[in-house]
């Protein structure tokens, strides 16, 4: 077998692997189920890819975000994979049935995990040969699995299923307890592959204000000086999408929403914009981000306090990525904490609530995102004291993940250091340009972050036929 | 919608105008919703917004009751314009798409797409790019999009295709032309979303839209000149707006036979057949439909003489009992067809 240098010259043209390409593959190469913890921006998605050119049979990648696997898809296309597929529930009639009588071609086969639980389509998947499973954003496992996406918990049983076949996980983020939980979740024992999540170049700052009107004066002020392009990050769509009009009216910034409320035309259009150039700003919400290969994006701000670290780190990970000084800013106002907390508790039934579903499960309508999770539990054999248990303990483990993001937002010396503890790194020694917690001044001049007076590219307007014209 | 759509919609005497709207913009295509989209001539909304939830206009509505620009009970659906909304929806300068009365007989939403998508496909084989990201769309659009590329592609694609966006639009107004312009993306222009251009200028995301639809109708119209550019990538989506069923039915009765027989033969209720032609009858044009045949010349005098005023006021409950006992409900509601068929809109 030719060596893995000479693969990826022949496939993508590059002569060196990025760092934990190479050992996530090796891994693999020697049958070892996978674990890697790699950065975004690091090129996650060619080790499958790599792999699966290597090996004959299917890759199949179970990936939670639909709009990302379409994106995958049509990637992967145009750098010359042509065998490749993606079903999800937004997948029409007819292109499933094409791409099922399909299915043994297939090089890589992209399904959200809703739809591999299907019994149907899991007996379908079993009758191919699985050169790899890939499981894609493995975190969700832990972070949404039991609130959003009970699905991810039948991956285990799912992989059994499967004959337990090489399994690669994959993800940007994951603690100490993230890495247990994946492992237990899936049952197996993988090798860990992972590079530091630090980004020495992303300056990070925690901004406090006394309340939201201060919030939104100090967001104003902040993108009106700040070098762009950049990302705010909010929790609601709504906000989002009034925020970033106001941005524009009121500092003339060319700034969009984005959100998964949008349209796909939509979606596209924007994040076009963004990579062109024509947008500086994006209000944004989780829905961003994943799937964007922008480089020069200088700032990442968070308006609303992320619920974990971990989603914390891979939003501000967008920021910086060609290496050049870029910013995250946390806006923190005191009690904004009880919104996330307020998120989480009502995507989760109170003890009571279970208690009079198992009772009479029937007189609950489904469409309740809670009961529909709860008509999922029960479908699945899982016992009144078994799920109670579960959330309690999720809760637990939301609460702790919470309180560590807020000592990262009420931390007075170093953040980094916070930041890089909950992910077990030991931080480098705190500098001025390290970071600057709740109570330091921030100074972007110094960060050389301050926008430079850009010369007036103001285009003459054109009539609608010289527009169309220039398309052709 | 936004409250200011649905009151260009809605009428000062007409007051059941609101469920019609949303079941039409759904695609509910009920003998009834069909029926009251002619009459308050609504039928160019079908279909125009099949995921719009059910009861998503009772938000708006509730907004324009609280502005006292509609009055009535909009939980269930009967509102009408008041003085002050009629002056308000005649003072604006909404939209007024000029397309319109092709609407029906077109796939507007797949013909969008397919339009939005060659259009990029043509962009960027002008520029000779192959390595770009498709807009992400239906099957059936890439596979009608990839076959008509292969077809047309060469040298004269974009000056061709050019020239013929460019004819169709100059007989839009210029505002619509340039939105129109402005959704295509391609070489180097991802294009503006619908909100962006609301934003722009300064109108609604449905009035947008409906420069969207006339945009693409006005395309569509130039497209079934056979030498035109997007000619076989059009042509399958326009369609006889009559579910195939109903067709059949219509060909049977024309074919000769009372309704009675066509049921027999065709194995459907009497009542199905009746259905199946009055759904024929609101959407085809009068000399498409046999009314002398199926509505006789005697019939037609006995209702001339039976009802009076709008037709709004008809009620074939007033009718003599013995008319009733003699002429379906069927007939009723084909006499008053023909007659706003003929333009009798009184
Ligand atoms: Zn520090």
């Amino acid at each position: 077998m030719e060596t893995l240098e000479a693969s990826l010259e022949k496939v993508f043209g590059f002569n060196t692997f990025r760092s934990g390409q190479k050992a996530a593959l090796t891994a693999l190469e020697s049958n070892q189920d996978t674990l890697a913890i790699l950065p975004t921006g690091a090129g996650k998605t060619l080790i499958y890819q790599l792999y699966g050119y290597r090996h004959p049979g299917c890759v199949l990648i179970v990936s939670p975000l639909l709009s990302l696997m379409n994106d995958q898809v049509d990637r992967m296309r145009i750098s010359g994979f042509k065998r490749v597929a993606a079903i999800t529930s937004q997948t029409g009639y007819v292109e499933r049935q094409v791409i099922l009588e399909h299915l043994n071609e297939l090089q890589f086969l992209f399904l959200s995990p809703e739809m591999l639980a299907q019994p149907q389509m899991l007996a379908r998947v079993g009758q191919l040969d699985l050169s790899l499973l890939v499981i894609d954003e493995a975190h969700c496992i832990v972070q949404w699995g039991p609130d959003f996406r009970p699905e991810y918990l039948l991956l285990g049983a799912i992989r059994t299923k499967l004959n337990q076949p090489l399994t690669l996980m994959l993800t940007a983020t994951a603690g100490k307890v993230t890495r247990q939980e994946i492992s237990k979740q899936l049952r197996l024992q993988p090798q860990v592959v992972t590079e530091s999540v630090d980004r020495p170049n992303i300056f990070l700052d925690v901004e406090n204000v006394a309340n939201e009107a201060e919030k939104q004066s100090r967001l104003q002020a902040l993108v009106a000086k700040l070098q762009l392009p950049g990302v705010i990050y909010f929790s609601s769509k709504q906000q989002a999408t009034d925020t970033a009009l106001w941005l524009q009216q009121t500092t003339g910034v060319q700034a969009a929403a984005y959100h998964a409320g949008l349209s796909g035309e939509d979606r596209f259009r924007i994040q076009q914009q963004f990579m062109t150039g024509q947008l500086d700003l994006i209000c944004a919400t989780s829905a961003f981000g994943m799937g964007i290969d922008k480089n020069d994006v200088r700032f990442v701000i968070h308006y609303h306090l992320p619920a974990d670290l971990e989603s914390y780190a891979q939003e501000i990970g967008r920021a910086g990525r060609d290496g050049q000084p870029s910013i995250a800013i946390l806006l923190y106002a005191p009690g904004d904490e009880q919104l996330p907390l307020a998120l989480g508790q009502s995507n989760r039934p109170d003890e009571a609530t279970i208690t009079r579903y198992y009772a009479h499960p029937q007189s609950f309508a489904a469409d309740d995102p809670v009961i529909h999770l709860l008509d999922f539990y029960r479908g699945h054999g899982i016992s009144q004291a078994a799920v109670t248990q579960l959330f309690t303990r999720r809760e637990k483990e939301r609460n702790r993940a919470l309180a560590n993001m807020l000592a990262y937002a009420r931390e007075r010396r170093c953040l980094r250091q916070v930041w890089l503890q909950a992910f077990d790194e030991t931080s480098p020694a705190h500098s001025a340009a390290c970071c600057a917690p709740g109570e330091v001044a921030l100074d972007l001049d110094q960060l050389e972050l301050l926008r430079q007076p850009t010369s007036e590219t103001e285009n003459a307007p054109t009539d609608w036929e010289t527009r169309l014209n220039r398309l052709f | 919608m936004d409250p200011a759509d649905l009151l260009q919609l809605l009428s000062e005497q007409q007051d059941r105008r609101l469920r019609v709207i949303e079941n039409l913009l759904r695609g509910r295509r009920t003998v009834s919703t069909l029926y009251w989209g002619l009459r308050y001539d609504l039928l160019p909304l079908l279909n125009l917004a099949k995921p719009l939830d059910r009861g998503a206009l009772d938000a708006p509505a509730q907004l324009l009751a609280q502005q006292g620009l509609i009055a009535g009970d909009s939980a269930e659906g009967v509102v009408h314009l008041t003085e002050r909304g009629q002056t308000a929806a005649t003072s604006t300068t909404y939209y007024r798409p000029i397309t319109r009365q092709n609407w029906v007989n077109v796939d507007l939403i797949a013909a969008r797409q397919r339009l939005l998508l060659a259009v990029q496909v043509a962009s960027q084989y002008a520029h000779s790019t192959s390595r770009y990201y498709p807009l992400a769309t239906d099957l059936t659009t890439r596979q009608a999009v990839r076959r008509w590329f292969h077809r047309v592609k060469g040298p004269d694609l974009a000056t061709n295709l050019r020239e013929a966006l460019v004819s169709s639009l100059r007989q839009l107004p210029a505002e619509t032309a340039a939105v129109v312009t402005d959704q295509f993306t391609g070489y180097q222009q991802p294009g503006y979303t619908v909100s962006q251009l609301a934003q722009s200028t300064n109108r609604s995301a449905w009035e947008i839209q409906l420069m969207h639809f006339d945009g693409v109708a006005q395309i569509a119209l130039a497209a079934q000149e056979a030498q035109h550019p997007l000619h076989d990538l059009f042509q399958p989506l326009w369609a006889v707006p009559v579910s195939r069923s109903a067709q059949q039915t219509l060909q049977a009765v024309e074919a000769g036979g009372d309704l009675a027989r066509v049921a027999r033969v065709r194995k459907v209720k009497l009542s199905t057949v009746r259905e199946h032609l009055l759904e024929a009858a609101i959407m085809l044009p009068a000399t498409e439909f046999p009314y002398d045949q199926v509505l006789s010349e005697t019939i037609r005098q006995r209702f001339a003489a039976a009802v009076t005023g709008p037709i709004d006021s008809w009620q074939y409950m007033e009718l003599p009992a013995a008319m009733r006992d003699e002429l379906d409900f069927f007939y009723f509601r084909l006499y008053a067809i023909w007659r706003m068929k003929r333009g009798d809109s009184e």
